[in-house]
């Protein structure tokens, strides 16, 4: 048996806890249902949050591809495959090599990365595991329902492929695709 | 003495405050409003490339971080910084450089005045 003074420690530490969990508890149901916590995309998260988020996102992404195998990337017409991908579902939220996104992927919160530097950021199955299960709360959406696996890792490789590209060189591929997409359409 | 630790705490916060909120004033000369413009900076998704304090993001380096760009002497390698260039190089980089990774955003002319006042704030 613990001794009197210990028990009224213990007694006066147990029901300390239990008032400020119930105040904490009371003051968050008040700002959550009293709506308090603004909402709108004009005012960011703190700096701290932000970084936190991102940090379990990128781990979380780490993890989940881990046991992808990317296919040998980067053959010339998988390029270009990936860049008319790229021009028509990635370029209006990320922009791209000398040019910005539209104004609906500017004023998204988070604001959507540009992929100028993806390829130095994340390895080739990371790239392929955000496009096609894209990330929650973040807008990115799950491509796996919209593009072929095989048009995923033509989008990646031609991520690959961004950092060393002018603005010339992005207009050049972009306009070859097109030319190449409608010549194929011709030979059905 | 409770009253002193409270007295020294906020005097604490309030030297901490100031130092968060000098970014507030523009120096001498500066037109437009820092805090509209520290607004419209994560509107026109500046920060998506750009490490810009105050700002919340990643940390990107695709632009040069903007924490010191009051004391540079020129922007984009060719122009004086002084508010007018600065304004002229966020509404239309390609006018300048067409060569520049950089792209137009469609800024307005009161945004890019906000926008840059409030860059000419931060890191003096």
């Amino acid at each position: 048996m613990p001794s009197a003074r210990t028990r009224l420690i213990l007694k006066t530490a147990a029901w300390t806890l239990l008032g400020a969990g119930a105040v904490g508890a009371a003051v968050g149901m008040a700002v959550f249902f009293g709506g308090w916590y603004y909402i709108g995309a004009t005012k960011h998260h703190f700096q701290s949050v932000y970084r936190l988020l991102e940090k379990g996102m990128q781990y979380s992404v780490r993890r989940n591809a881990r046991d992808i195998e990317a296919p040998k990337l980067g053959a010339p017409e998988q390029v270009l495959r990936g860049a008319a991908l790229y021009r028509d579902n990635c370029a209006q939220c990320h922009g791209g090599p000398g040019f910005a996104q539209s104004p609906i992927g500017m004023s998204m919160q988070p604001v959507p990365g540009p992929l100028i530097d993806a390829s130095a950021n994340w390895k080739e199955r990371e790239l392929y595991w955000i496009t096609r299960h894209g990330i929650k709360m973040s807008g990115m959406p799950a491509w796996e329902y919209h593009l072929s696996d095989a048009d995923i890792w033509a989008t990646v490789a031609f991520i690959a492929k961004l950092p060393g590209m002018s603005a010339q060189d992005y207009r050049a591929i972009t306009a070859q695709a097109t030319t190449q997409a409608s010549a194929a359409k011709e030979d059905r | 003495m409770k009253r002193a630790s409270i007295l020294a705490l906020s005097a604490l916060l309030s030297l901490l405050l100031a130092a968060c909120g000098n970014s507030g004033r523009p120096p001498a000369g500066v037109l437009g409003d820092p805090q509209s413009g520290k607004l419209a900076l994560s509107q026109y998704a500046c920060q998506a490339c750009h490490i810009i304090p105050g700002v919340t993001g990643s940390e990107v380096y695709v632009g040069r971080p903007l924490d010191d760009l009051a004391k540079r002497r020129f922007i984009a390698g060719t122009l004086p910084n002084d508010q007018a260039n600065l304004v002229r190089w966020i509404r239309d980089p390609q006018a300048i450089d067409p060569h520049t990774a950089m792209p137009d955003m469609g800024v307005s002319q009161q945004d890019a005045l906000d926008m840059s006042a409030y860059l000419l704030s931060i890191g003096r």
